[in-house]
């Protein structure tokens, strides 16, 4: 068995009082592509915050290729090759795409590559690079989020965190920035741990999957088995439903 | 029988708080009255003055979750208002010649003018309320201490009503212990019924979150403009019992001093519960003692030591830094003595004492 | 017309002090979300820094030294002093609300105010820093008090090297992000404690140049000379919309021009109730247009 890229054990995260992750273990390989599906409220960004050190995790252990992280600050959880795009982006509107691709390189200790591999960002997004020197905050939706995984990708993380890629994009810029991501992983190996509000989608693009709910994951599992869609409509309501389901 | 004792265990429980402080607070005034220091019964009647603006601070502080830099304002207004009404009746034209007639001719007895200044603050307070009290977060802050300096800087240069820079004297010594008692725990039973109402309750709910609050169809403006309202009464109210407890005021004395000394109090008690502004008020007027002491110096052997010049406003601001790091919901944390007790002493009745909810 | 420039000068001169210091107070806002209450306290260090204090007469030590080396000690005391404040009162409230952040900015500047009065007692001090700019150079029927004249082009190079800091340099890229989205930055690998650190390095740099401008203008130092400067930049800071260093910049010579206008035309028996007015002034910005006049609408903190 491969030794995990990202593993994340039994962490448990407050707001508060409140428990919004309440033991929660996921696993990511190398290469792998890894997408967590839930309802609204199931702690599933809470996750993601806490694996990157923006959220501190009140119990558990978070380890990157066996180095644990749980309790870094998330500056410096950023030097060590994962990187996460939050969810609505958040690009800084009064940078230019430039300024913002930047950003993530200041503090990599291999400054030599940084050109190099700024060059392939912008030739991978044809689009950044037609807009290099606009303000970020007059790009579309879907230009946002490319430069938001450009920018990621900058500060040389092999692991992706993504949170809701598809949120606020019209279906054809979401089929756009799946293929991108798809394309990370087979031609760079880029590894993705992906936040994704629609099961189905997650189904065609997934490794594996985890459903969480209510804090918890509560179900588990490669696409394939999960494909019949009963099984993870349960999970994902907590309940059977007599409707079409999510397939 | 039985349901006479519970109802009646019922309404203390509910009211338990206020109960407990107002009876704190009187036991201290007794044991003053009895000793016969004159230095300790000044001591004792500032702070219960403090003890009604600190109050009325919180009545909006605490609920609204907004924090006011400026309702010194409404004590220098309170002050002067009462100087208009009661002072000096011979010198009166002297000082402050641009008063209207009714004024210059006016001697309202003391009791009445506190209660009229009281009034004077709150419309004030309404009015300037309709503008800011509409604001949130930083903005609010900033505006409240705009008002302020407004305020100041009015009353400092318009000396044909005011007197201006020079100090107003002549105004009658009214307020003794008893009177401030008296108005301590009015303010305290007024706070306390405003919280538990439907009014402080919707407020509160506010402090949290505001969204929330909006959509449950509270409207945050009138709300906060109600508890600014009433809580500029109170502080308009410190001001006259002030002026009566000093017999002289200036402009000077109602302007940063007073702002961050109030502030330490309900910041070091406890921003958010009645009994955290009581809690500060003494906690805070004890520490300034101590230090006011240490700066007088205290014989060891033939030498007298002394902390320097400056000692007691350093010490005030520590206190607050220490308390806004280390422990930000002041000594009180959230609570209410009143919650407290009633879980101490009479579990069974737990469900029906909860006055506040630890948000 | 003569009058006319007379006054133009006046109001570019203050609106240069003005804007020094309302960059430095929208900087530590922009990064910490920080209104600093002490930053009044800050200025009024720069200058107590010239002087030592003794039982008689004020011994003016570090004032006398050519001004090369007084400049650099002044904005080395406020650089100290910025940085204490930030490793015990900031670092530690870093969490916390911003109302908490400002209440315990005041209460630093109070202890900062209250620890010059102990140090070096409660009276005005005069002190005569660089009597020589008080000469007026004559150009036309114009009369420019040199003073006049160096602060408004050390504020021309000040801001012009700020902004090519800030557009240029790894720093300035990286404090503009954080000033934007602190929490994102982050997660980029901007450090905090690093921008956090410079902003308030510069920002106590420019208090420095504000106190000594100041103190050369009006010659006395009092322990709340600082205060008034302080909070005509918040004035101005919400004027030109918080948060925007542009807004900043263009705020504090908005209020000097309105400052000096306001001086010249009210009537006689209403000019001591300027201050009032602009404080008026900062609480109708505040309700009917709290991005600042200069802001776009969008700028709002969308919920």
């Amino acid at each position: 068995m491969t030794k995990p890229l990202l593993q994340i054990d039994d962490v448990h995260v407050h707001y508060g009082r409140l428990a919004a992750v309440r033991g929660v273990s996921m696993r990511v390989d190398p290469g792998e592509i890894v997408c967590v599906v839930g309802p609204n409220g199931a702690g599933k960004s809470t996750t993601l915050l806490a694996t990157v050190g923006v959220l501190s995790a009140t119990r558990g252990a978070i380890s990157i290729g066996g180095f644990p992280i749980a309790g870094m600050a998330p500056e410096k959880v950023a030097q060590l090759g994962i990187s996460m795009v939050p969810e609505g982006r958040h690009i800084f509107g009064t940078l230019t795409v430039e300024e913002n691709l930047r950003i993530g390189t200041y503090q990599r200790p291999d400054q030599r590559n940084v050109e190099r591999e700024l060059k392939r960002i912008l030739d991978e997004f044809p689009v950044l690079a037609e807009r290099r020197g606009t303000n970020a905050g007059l790009l579309s939706g879907g230009e946002q989020q490319q430069l938001a995984i450009g920018r990621a990708l900058l500060t040389g993380a092999k692991i992706l965190l993504v949170d809701e890629p598809s949120l606020g994009l019209a279906p054809m810029m979401i089929e756009r920035v799946y293929d991108i991501l798809t394309g990370l992983r087979d031609s760079r190996g880029i590894t993705l741990l992906i936040v994704e509000e629609s099961a189905e989608r997650a189904l065609d693009v997934a490794d594996r999957i985890y459903v969480m709910r209510r804090g918890l994951v509560e179900l588990a599992g490669t696409s394939s088995e999960l494909e019949d869609g009963a099984r993870l409509q349960q999970a994902y309501f907590g309940f059977e439903g007599e409707a079409e389901g999510i397939r | 029988m039985m349901t006479d004792r519970f109802s009646i265990a019922k309404c203390l429980a509910r009211n338990a708080s206020p109960l407990v402080l107002c009876g704190a607070v009187a036991l201290i005034v007794i044991g003053t009255a009895l000793a016969n220091d004159a230095a300790l019964d000044r001591t004792v009647t500032e702070a219960l003055v403090r003890i009604v603006y600190v109050v009325g601070l919180y009545i909006f502080v605490g609920n609204s979750g907004v924090i006011s830099f400026g309702h010194t304002a409404f004590m220098a207004i309170g002050a002067y208002t009462t100087a208009w009404q009661d002072c000096c009746s011979t010198t009166k034209s002297l000082f402050m010649p641009a008063l209207p007639n009714v004024l210059l001719q006016a001697n309202v007895p003391p009791p009445l003018a506190t209660i009229v200044s009281g009034v004077v603050a709150s419309i004030f307070a309404g009015v300037v309320g309709l503008a800011i009290v509409r604001l949130s977060g930083i903005g609010a802050s900033i505006a409240t201490f705009a008002v302020l300096a407004i305020v100041n800087v009015t009353f400092s240069n318009w000396d044909s009503v005011t007197a201006g820079t020079s100090t107003l004297v002549g105004i009658p010594n009214y307020t003794d212990h008893w009177i401030a008692l008296l108005w301590a725990v009015i303010a305290i039973f007024a706070a306390h019924f405003y919280q538990t109402s439907r009014f402080g309750l919707s407020l509160r709910v506010s402090r949290e979150d505001e969204v929330a609050a909006k959509a449950s169809g509270v409207s945050i403006f009138r709300q906060r403009l109600i508890a600014f309202v009433i809580s500029a009464f109170f502080v308009g109210v410190s001001g006259a019992l002030y002026a009566h407890f000093l017999g002289t005021i200036s402009v000077d004395a109602f302007y940063i001093d007073i702002s961050l000394l109030t502030l330490a109090m309900l910041v070091v008690g406890g921003m958010n519960s009645l009994s955290g502004a009581v809690v500060g008020v003494a906690a805070i007027s004890l520490l300034i003692e101590v230090l006011r002491q240490s700066e007088h110096g205290f014989a060891l052997g033939s030498l007298t030591v002394s902390a320097p010049r400056g000692t007691q406003e350093i010490g005030l601001g520590v206190a607050m830094l220490v308390m806004l790091i280390f422990r930000r919901n002041g000594i009180a944390g959230n609570q209410e003595i009143g919650e407290r007790l009633s879980r101490f002493l009479a579990p069974q009745l737990q469900r029906s004492s909860k006055l506040t909810e630890d948000f | 017309m003569i009058a006319a420039l007379q006054i133009l000068v006046d109001a570019i001169s203050l609106g240069s002090l003005y804007a020094l210091a309302t960059l430095g107070v929208g900087l530590v806002f922009g990064v910490l979300r920080l209104t600093n209450f002490a930053y009044g306290d800050f200025i009024t260090v720069a200058s107590y820094a010239l002087i030592v204090p003794t039982a008689g007469a004020t011994e003016i030590v570090i004032g006398r030294w050519p001004w090369p080396f007084l400049v650099t000690a002044a904005v080395g005391v406020v650089v100290i002093v910025s940085m204490t404040s930030e490793y015990l009162v900031f670092r530690p409230l870093r969490t916390a609300k911003p109302a908490v952040l400002m209440i315990g900015s005041f209460a630093l500047g109070y202890i900062i105010q209250n620890i010059i009065i102990l140090v070096y007692d409660g009276r005005p001090k005069a002190v005569g820093l660089w009597p020589d700019l008080g000469e007026a150079i004559v150009l036309s029927g114009l009369r420019v008090p040199k003073l006049e004249l160096l602060t408004i082009v050390v504020t021309l190079v000040l801001v012009g090297a700020l902004v090519l800091f800030l557009k240029v340099s790894p720093f300035g890229v990286q404090m503009r992000a954080a000033s934007e989205d602190f929490r994102m930055a982050r997660m980029l690998g901007v450090r905090a404690n690093t921008v956090i650190g410079t902003a308030l390095a510069i920002s106590g740099f420019l208090a420095a140049v504000v106190s000594l401008l100041f103190l050369a203008q009006v010659g006395v130092m009092s322990f709340n000379m600082g205060v008034p400067l302080m909070l005509f930049a918040f004035v101005a800071t919400v004027i030109g919309g918080m948060g925007s260093l542009t807004g900043a910049l263009i705020g504090g010579y908005i209020l000097g021009f309105a400052s000096i206008l306001l001086q010249a035309l009210l009537p006689e028996d209403l000019r001591t109730f300027r201050d009032a007015f602009v404080f008026a002034v900062v609480i109708v910005i505040l309700v009917v247009r709290p991005q600042g006049l200069l802001m776009p609408r969008a700028a709002r903190e969308r919920v």
